[in-house]
């Protein structure tokens, strides 16, 4: 079953009379138990895609979709209260820069006693307080901290980045969700550390059945831990399938390009030959192309293409795009 | 061939706050030695902490060396003279967004360095700036951009211009290819690699990402607490590891990559 089914979601920004289409049209749909990849380079409202299901952008922003089901409940049918009591108990978020996310002038142990909900509490007030406790050990053990008297009684600032993370994964347990999205959690940390949280994520997917929408900027960091990717690019779905398919039989021109420009460590490029790059930049906000966003980069571009290429499906794999590199291959 | 940089016994020791007669100092890197050639490229890898940076900070002079020396074309380079040393060494930072000054425009930012340390006359300063401008692929329109203006591949390529403006010998790159989002990231490095070939530069590489030392580097250098544990020619060295360090930081990365 699917518990997070999302169709033609779009995001609006409303600035003064003029208004920005920042996500445009993108379906995303998560399987329980899923490890799923959400790919993009910075501006392809892959973190606003992820607020947005969280529900926490404001005013300015204007969220429509023709689906947006969480476990059945329609959620653009329920009113903020309801959809708020819903998304909190189910969902957690953590964030990149683990540090700037903790509060720096308590210790780690208040802010995940303050995490640990009352209903999992019962008893006396002073039951309560011992329970807590108690719980936010247990958090800190379950992702694999073992000195926790020692974690609990530290500031944020005596960690180390990797640790901050765990601490901040520790947090987003502590309600038990059913879904965890994970936006950039190992941007700016060494190799070693990154393994270590993505390490932990996937076994927290496995052994809690909990399902784990992971964003990043990098492809290839992604391709050992996820099932599925979702590729986007300046706020259009470019393409999805599984991990493999998006791997050695990309359809989209842009996959191609991502999957071809990283020089991999076990890759056969000739040291120092050039590699293949697109041309030009990332469009801003404010002059987005028109049809699709990818046009004036794309090296298979055509004049169809200043209209939106429509969603196809090839027995799972979904691209969107005029001109795919399915007869290609 | 006649090696462009040389580096002697290079060390680093920092004083740590103690008493008196109880003094203790801290070594963030240990004496070594290595060369460049002219066209070549050195990667230095290695965690937090190895004092890589480090070693990027003697070689561009913000930090005194405890012993050793560089010599550059086989001559000394002296701590405290800039002027020799901004004409021929450059650096490029990881966050290129903010090493740029947010109140001047392009053109002022890469005027400051031919101020400083060339005796060019203004118009002949507009048409270096011009030039180096279009060399990184921008156009000269952009000299009135502020910083803030331009998206983030095009400020790491205002940086570069701003390196290679004084037409320098070594640019050391720390981590500058590290922010940047995959497809101008392999931009950057055709850039930074056809670069080389025209003006003969030899790069020193700070990175930890292997598929890109791999790629760009002719000669590794693995650096773990401040000393050399492993040195080589890139591809020797990646494919053989003598070092257990050296293995686990490739398996790390090589874990990470799908098999095909």
């Amino acid at each position: 079953m699917n518990i997070l089914d999302i169709r033609n979601l779009s995001i609006i920004l409303v600035s003064g009379h003029k208004r920005i289409l920042a996500v445009d049209r993108v379906s995303l749909s998560m399987k329980e138990g899923e490890l799923r990849g959400l790919v993009g380079e910075s501006g392809s409202g892959k973190s606003l895609l992820a607020q947005a299901i969280m529900g926490v952008l404001d005013d300015k922003w204007e969220v429509d979709a023709d689906r947006f089901h969480w476990r059945g409940n329609d959620l653009m049918r329920l009113s903020v209260a309801e959809r708020k009591k819903i998304i909190s108990k189910d969902i957690a978020m953590i964030f990149q820069e683990p540090m700037s996310c903790l509060d720096p002038t308590t210790t780690i142990g208040a802010q995940l006693e303050e995490a640990v909900d009352d209903e999992q509490l019962t008893g006396y007030f002073w039951q309560k307080i011992k329970q807590r406790k108690q719980a936010a050990i247990k958090l800190l053990h379950k992702v694999g901290i073992k000195k926790h008297d020692l974690c609990l009684r530290s500031y944020p600032h005596q960690l180390t980045e990797a640790l901050c993370q765990r601490v901040m994964i520790a947090m987003a347990l502590a309600r038990r969700p059913l879904l965890l999205i994970a936006d950039e959690p190992t941007a700016a940390m060494e190799s070693t550390n990154q393994s270590q949280i993505f390490r932990l994520l996937a076994s927290l997917n496995q052994l809690k059945n909990m399902s784990l929408l992971l964003i990043s900027h990098d492809l290839e960091n992604m391709t050992h831990w996820t099932n599925r990717i979702t590729v986007m690019y300046s706020g259009q779905f470019v393409e999805a399938g599984t991990t493999k398919q998006i791997f050695s039989t990309p359809f989209h021109p842009y996959t191609r390009a991502l999957v071809d420009s990283s020089p991999h460590a076990n890759s056969t490029f000739e040291p120092k030959s050039q590699l293949t790059a697109l041309p030009g930049s990332i469009p801003i906000l404010q002059h987005l192309p028109i049809g699709c966003r990818l046009g004036p980069r794309c090296p298979r571009a055509q004049q169809a293409c200043v209209n939106a290429p429509k969603v196809k499906n090839h027995h799972g794999h979904l691209v969107s795009c005029h001109f795919s590199l399915k007869e290609t291959y | 061939m006649k090696p462009l940089i040389q580096v002697n016994n290079l060390s680093k020791e920092y004083k740590l706050p103690g008493h008196i007669f109880n003094r203790k100092t801290f070594a963030a890197l240990f004496p070594l030695s290595f060369e460049i050639q002219a066209y070549k490229t050195l990667a230095i890898v290695g965690e937090s902490g190895s004092g890589k940076s480090t070693l990027a900070k003697l070689l561009v002079g913000a930090e005194s060396p405890t012993t050793g020396n560089i010599k550059l074309n086989g001559q000394e380079l002296q701590t405290g003279n800039f002027k020799q040393r901004c004409q021929y060494i450059r650096m490029i930072y990881q966050d290129s967004g903010t090493t740029l000054n947010p109140s001047l425009t392009i053109q002022k930012l890469l005027d400051e360095p031919l101020k400083l340390n060339t005796t060019l006359a203004e118009a002949e300063r507009q048409v270096l700036i011009s030039e180096t401008l279009r060399q990184v692929g921008l156009l000269s329109d952009h000299m009135n951009f502020y910083p803030h203006m331009l998206s983030g591949g095009q400020k790491q390529r205002i940086s570069l211009a701003r390196a290679i403006i004084l037409k320098p010998q070594v640019i050391i790159l720390d981590e500058a290819l590290a922010s940047l989002d995959p497809s101008l990231r392999s931009q950057m490095i055709n850039l930074l690699l056809d670069i080389q070939q025209q003006m003969g530069l030899a790069f020193i590489l700070i990175s930890h990402n292997i598929g890109i030392v791999k790629h760009f580097s002719d000669d590794i250098m693995v650096l773990d607490n401040g000393k050399v544990i492993e040195a080589g020619k890139t591809a020797e060295v990646l494919a053989k590891p003598s070092q257990k360090y050296t293995k686990k930081l490739i398996m790390n990365q090589h874990f990470q990559l799908f098999s095909r």
